[in-house]
């Protein structure tokens, strides 16, 4: 009973993650999120009750993990939340102008295209700079910038095709837009973001 | 216990509870952390009412954290959230019948940056049905924010849709007229130098006759 008890409560644990993610996301992250609870349950126990329990004849444990993976999948992919439309990541070469503007030799023009898009940012005091905008609901922390010896702020990230509004956190209180890149108005909260046009060649 | 039955039990779970994952405001929803309870909740019911209406959830939510990030008051935040959702539904309207969740976005930031209802309809209309739509409204809001009259902006657009101009070729005319009114141009006469060089990419005899100087007549 014990047991079942751990499993229905790894279940639910699961099942509140699930909850928690965002909807319509093509979205890695709640996967990741997912795993990351399985992963951060009592694992060795668990398994080896399994293993005992399965005398370790029809499934091994890498066996069980991957259709478990395979079952999450399927279950993402017929929400929709996984697209097998996805382009594969292509990796651009910014340009080395004033903007972010970022390209890819992937053409097509799919909203689903990913293009990696570099973002710098120059702070010198600051302990901790983050990334946020509509690409990752402005959630700051979820998109850190790496500090580089010259005083430089950096991230790398892979954006869909099209028009983005973001900004900088700084110290997780400051926010600012990108001195290096346009001005986006906003009507809703009356404080400039910056944009970036992010498309595929 | 009869194990391959409960292991079975749990990836049926695990499936169910990834499928069932979606509207999450319809199971309960996500916390937002905005401190105040109450104006958090006035936002949330925002965010439900318009799940109600069948409106994607996540472009509410990203401008509900939006609103934290900028550090808005409660209120501002639930207003935000409410026009979000207006501009949303005003954009499934015209781009109907059927829009993604990226078209509605692309949508409702054009008409958050003034481009008139109407000439989203126009620019639905034009563009191929097979392909989204997205990309050109996104174009289009970027042109209408870098101060070109919508009007112009539009005839430009629509002129490189007509001829046959990709996803890709649109998206760089923005870019493009992007980084030339940053540098100095003024934007009327980026947006025509650009229009005019995507223009000379295509080959078809609409791209040919824009391209012919004006006064000059198409030989029979």
């Amino acid at each position: 009973m014990n047991e079942n008890f751990e499993r229905d409560q790894l279940i639910e644990r699961v099942r509140d993650t699930l909850r928690a993610a965002p909807a319509a996301q093509p979205d890695a992250r709640a996967v990741g999120r997912v795993l990351a609870t399985v992963w951060a349950s009592p694992r060795p126990s668990l398994w080896r009750r399994v293993g005992d329990a399965l005398h370790m004849t029809t499934f091994t444990r890498l066996g069980a993990a991957a259709v478990a993976g395979a079952a999450l999948f399927l279950g993402f992919l017929s929400r929709g939340a996984v697209s097998h439309e996805q382009a594969p990541m292509a990796v651009s070469t910014p340009t080395t102008g004033e903007m972010p503007v970022a390209f890819s030799s992937n053409d097509g023009g799919a909203e689903s295209a990913l293009v990696q898009t570099q973002f710098v940012f120059e702070e010198t005091t600051a302990r901790s700079v983050s990334l946020v905008g509509d690409f990752n609901e402005w959630r700051a922390g979820e998109t850190p910038l790496v500090r580089l010896a010259n005083g430089l702020w950096t991230a790398t990230v892979p954006l869909p095709a099209g028009r983005h509004v973001y900004a900088f956190m700084i110290d997780d209180t400051l926010l600012v837009a990108d001195p290096r890149a346009p001005k986006a108005g906003d009507a809703d909260y009356g404080r400039e973001g910056s944009v970036v046009m992010v498309f595929t060649r | 216990m009869n194990m391959p039955r409960v292991l079975f039990k749990t990836l049926v779970a695990l499936v169910l509870a990834s499928v069932s994952a979606g509207p999450a405001f319809a199971q309960g929803p996500a916390v937002l952390p905005i401190a105040d309870v109450e104006a958090r909740q006035a936002v949330e019911r925002e965010i439900a009412r318009a799940e109600a209406k069948g409106l994607p959830v996540q472009p509410l939510i990203a401008k509900a954290m939006e609103g934290v990030a900028k550090q808005a008051t409660g209120e501002r935040i639930r207003v935000a959230v409410a026009s979000q959702a207006k501009r949303l539904e005003q954009a499934r309207t015209l781009l109907a019948p059927s829009p993604s969740v990226a078209e509605l976005v692309s949508g409702a930031d054009a008409l958050a940056v003034g481009v008139p209802p109407a000439m989203l309809k126009q620019i639905r209309a034009t563009w191929p049905r097979s392909q989204s739509v997205a990309m050109p409204l996104d174009v289009m809001t970027e042109l209408v924010a870098r101060k070109i009259p919508a009007k112009r902006a539009l005839e430009e657009l629509t002129s490189l849709m007509v001829a046959g101009a990709t996803p890709a070729q649109i998206a760089g005319l923005g870019a493009s007229v992007q980084s030339d009114v940053a540098s100095g141009l003024a934007p009327d006469a980026a947006l025509e130098v650009r229009a005019r060089g995507v223009m000379s990419l295509l080959p078809s005899p609409a791209a040919q006759a824009a391209l012919a100087p004006s006064g000059t007549k198409a030989p029979r």
